[in-house]
């Protein structure tokens, strides 16, 4: 027969055979489930997703869930159901399976229209389900049933507190800037025609009524929009340490009162336009701080996010699901393959290996057997062991890292940046200059609404709009330059400190080196075939076997079905195929199987043996990058110490050390002796950059002044660090010193700048010599001169 | 011109400008413009069956909202 007619399911559109497909009446389906879910969409009136979805092509629905009953388990809820105040529960879950925006729709439309949810409303962008119902009429359990029923799953997913008051304080901005921004649009043209007037001549009564104008205008902004710089000051005196805002709020409420005054007695020129530009500029320029800056706490929200609320203890030969707080010391607790291990405590039962990577950093699994002991946060690989409590979950290693993270990112010391100190030398000293100004004009004889006037021209010239753009505005063009490299840094204040920093600690695995062992040499005793050597290495988890399967050039790659597969823990594989036994491992599985070998080598070693002679030998070792030397020189190079911190042995550290001209190293160090030694270098008065990758470094990485993490590194160390390297090299590393020394310069220059053109109008003004109204102008110019400084780097940027 | 009537067009166009900017800032605290992929595509299956069924979401929302309170209000001690 030809090709069989292909027909594709009226569900998922993917296309079959005819001969496979289940029929019901006009319609085919590829399989129960998308049966099902047809049949159910049609039933609730949801059809119309099909027109929606127009042919688009959905993952046919799984059928094996587990029980969606977890999800009403006082734990969970207590865990991730919020209550509202209106007594309604809310949950954020994250929705699996979405193709389209047609599958944000029928999602949304499902949950809604079942009894008792009030509200369902799914992110288009990142798939994120927010649901509010009433417990009382729906359970959650029910809610998952139904995303699962239409072809979807949903995990839930803990919206951390900190990211939903970072988006408030955001969303609080906009609404500020919308304001600001709308009425000084509308005072310009109001302005305009005031300008015009002031040079051409017009009644005064015209220009009461403009003036009325701007009033109704600049209120909003002065007390809505600059609530913000009331607020600041009213902090500032608290603290009794003059800053900006204080400068911004009383220059603009003086100049808010002189218009007023001006206004209503009907003499004189009334600047509400000065005061509506300050607030907006400076404000601007602060919002720009606001969206680079991250929130401290993020990290220790992912921390606790892969710590499951309940355990498996075994009681009186059970399994019971308990809560964490209610494990006892003595209690068995499971731990089965691919759990982290949650408690501290020795092994009763069982034996296997484990990744002890968050704690030491390296690789390499640890075997462990009845007796031995289990430390919490490692990772079971392949073991499924019982593990007798010796501590409870508050005094576990686990519940102790956390702690310490915790400590070490409050110790984060925050660089005073170069602008904000400025900015308060800047303030007082022009606060004091007008007064002086009102005094000494005032007191030589002058009236009281001239000397008025010529000490607010002194406040609005010395408006720190420029000030207040030239670092966020320097910041801007360095986090631009640098995301386009592919280096995130996630606070713009970082760059400043960066280029600052004296001290460059380096983790070795997975910094410096590839992280996993790479086969470097490799000896065959015989032909055999590749395929079964791939096969084999393929089903194994362990560091050594990947780095074989790897190094395998596999053409035309067939996986071949052994009879049988055991693996031998700390050992190798055992395989059988027909009537031949193949053992890939270490010595050890060798000598397990009596066989002799006469290999030596100080690398790691990976023997295949087929019938028991070995065919073909590896020697594994973890390589440094390419790049690193050239790096470690060009930091160098920069005026920065480099230092190696491993929690690897003398030897290897020695090594890959000397091979990279590295002087200081230090080995065999834990993730506390790596915190110590960043607290050490503070103490020196040093900046310190820490580059490094696995959970073994988070602490010193937060402690640091500046944390660097690969993007490949684990999910909590790049919640922690600073700046994130997304393609790991070690050039971005090298990059990025030169972005922030950039960056750093172009921040001095535009401070630089707003100082000249304030040394030299403010004595103008405290003459005399400037209106308010030039002042005003001249203040907007200062304020593009800053912007103009920083996009010309950025075009340099672009042509280096 | 007289001073009135450019008083009155201020006024007026101050005010229609306000109704714009009062119209943003609701959408803007709503969480209208919150998710910008929403924002496009949900325009797409904009449709009459859709406005009714949030219309009727909306009544069982208030409905749900009523009950909740009704209940909360026989739970106390008189």
């Amino acid at each position: 027969m030809s090709e069989k007619k292909k027909i594709a399911c009226d569900h998922c559109h993917l296309e079959f055979s005819e001969d496979v497909m289940i029929k019901d009446g006009d319609h085919y389906f590829c399989c129960n489930g998308c049966q099902g879910v047809f049949h159910l969409l049609s039933d609730e009136g949801l059809d119309s997703f099909y027109e929606k979805t127009k042919n688009v092509k959905l993952a046919p629905p799984t059928q094996q869930f587990e029980d969606s009953k977890n999800f009403d388990s006082p734990a969970f809820y207590d865990k991730f159901v919020k209550t509202d105040e209106e007594g309604f529960s809310r949950v954020a879950l994250v929705i699996e399976g979405i193709h389209c925006s047609a599958c944000v729709w029928l999602n949304e439309k499902a949950l809604s229209k079942m009894e008792g949810v009030i509200e369902a409303n799914i992110n288009y962008t990142n798939n994120k389900a927010t649901i509010v119902w009433d417990d009382d009429i729906v359970k959650l359990s029910q809610i998952v049933d139904m995303i699962r029923a239409i072809g979807y799953n949903a995990f839930p997913y803990d919206p951390s507190i900190q990211e939903e008051r970072a988006n408030k304080e955001r969303k609080d901005y906009y609404l500020r800037m919308a304001v600001a921004i709308f009425a000084t649009m509308n005072i310009m043209w109001v302005a305009v025609a005031q300008y015009a007037g002031y040079f051409t001549g017009i009644k005064q009564d015209m220009k009461t009524i403009l003036n009325i104008a701007e009033w109704v205008l600049a209120t909003p902004v002065l007390f809505y929009s600059g609530w913000i710089f009331f607020r600041g000051a009213y902090y500032g005196l608290k603290t009794k340490s003059i800053n900006m805002d204080i400068l911004v709020a009383t220059g603009a409420t003086l100049t808010y009162i002189y218009s007023i005054y001006i206004t209503i007695t009907q003499s004189g020129e009334a600047y509400f336009d000065s005061v509506s530009m300050i607030i907006t500029f400076v404000l601007v320029g602060k919002f720009l701080e606001v969206l680079s800056k991250k929130s401290v706490a993020d990290a220790l929200d992912i921390m606790g996010k892969d710590i499951p609320n309940e355990v498996q203890v075994l009681k009186n030969g059970e399994t019971v699901a308990t809560k964490l707080s209610e494990v006892e010391v003595g209690d068995i607790v499971l731990v089965s393959s691919g759990q982290k291990a949650l408690f501290d405590g020795e092994i009763v039962k069982g034996e296997g290996s484990f990744d002890e990577s968050s704690l030491t950093g390296e690789s390499e699994p640890i075997y462990k057997k009845i007796g031995d002991t289990v430390i919490s946060a490692t990772v079971s690989i392949d073991a499924d062991v019982q593990v007798r409590v010796s501590k409870d979950f508050e005094h576990s290693t686990l519940a102790h890292l956390t702690n310490l993270l915790e400590e070490s990112l409050n110790k984060k010391p925050r660089i005073q940046q170069l602008a904000n100190k400025l900015s308060e030398y800047f303030s007082a000293t022009i606060l004091t200059l007008s007064v002086l100004t009102f005094i000494a004009w005032y007191f030589s004889g002058h009236s009281f609404d001239r000397s008025f006037m010529v000490a607010i021209a002194v406040i609005i010239i010395a408006c720190p709009c420029a000030l207040a753009l030239a670092t966020p505005v320097a910041t801007l063009v360095g986090l631009g330059i640098a995301a386009k490299r592919g280096i995130l840094f996630k606070e713009a204040a970082q760059l400043e400190t960066m280029a600052k920093s004296d001290v460059l600690l380096l983790d070795k695995t997975g910094t410096l080196t590839q992280g996993k062992p790479q086969v470097v040499a490799t000896k065959r005793f015989k032909e055999f075939d590749e395929d079964i050597l791939a096969s084999l290495t393929k089903l194994s988890n362990h560091p050594i076997a990947k780095g074989v399967f790897n190094s395998l050039e596999l053409e035309d790659f067939k996986e071949v079905c052994f009879t049988s597969f055991k693996q031998h823990p700390a050992m190798g594989i055992e395989a059988h195929l027909g009537e031949h036994r193949y053992l890939g491992g270490n010595k050890k599985l060798l000598k397990y199987f009596g066989v002799d070998v006469d290999y030596e080598s100080e690398r790691s070693l990976f023997f295949f043996a087929v019938d028991n002679e070995v065919v073909t030998v590896f020697e594994l070792e973890d390589v440094i990058k390419e790049d690193a030397k050239e790096a470690i020189d060009a930091i160098k190079k920069r005026g920065i110490e480099p230092v190696m911190l491993t929690g690897d042995h003398k030897n290897i550290a020695k090594k890959v050390a000397d091979e990279l001209g590295i002087e200081r190293y230090y080995y065999e160090l834990s993730p506390e002796h790596k915190a110590a030694f960043v607290e050490d270098m503070h103490k020196q008065k040093k900046i310190v950059v820490m580059v490094g990758d696995g959970v073994n470094d988070i602490l010193a990485l937060s402690q640091a002044d500046i944390g660097i993490v690969m993007g490949s590194g684990s999910d909590i160390a790049i919640e922690v660090g600073d700046v994130v390297l997304l393609d790991d090299s070690l050039q971005s590393l090298v990059q990025s010193f030169k972005i922030a020394s950039t960056t750093y310069r172009l921040i001095k220059e535009n401070l630089l700048l707003s100082l000249i053109y304030n040394a030299i109008t403010i004595p103008l003004a405290m003459a005399g010599y400037v209106i308010p109204l030039v002042a005003a102008i001249s203040m907007s110019l200062s304020s593009l001169l800053v912007v103009g400084n920083s996009v010309r780097i950025k075009f340099s940027w672009k042509k280096g | 011109m007289s001073s009135g009537i450019v008083g009155m067009m201020l006024g007026a166009s101050l005010f229609l400008g306000g109704i714009a900017l009062v119209a943003f800032l609701w959408g803007l605290k709503s969480g209208q413009f919150d998710d910008e992929e929403k924002f496009l595509n949900a325009v797409q299956f904009d449709n009459d069956e859709d406005y009714r069924s949030a219309v009727e979401a909306e009544k069982k929302k208030q409905k749900l909202r009523a009950k909740k309170q009704a209940k909360e209000k026989n739970y106390k001690p008189e």
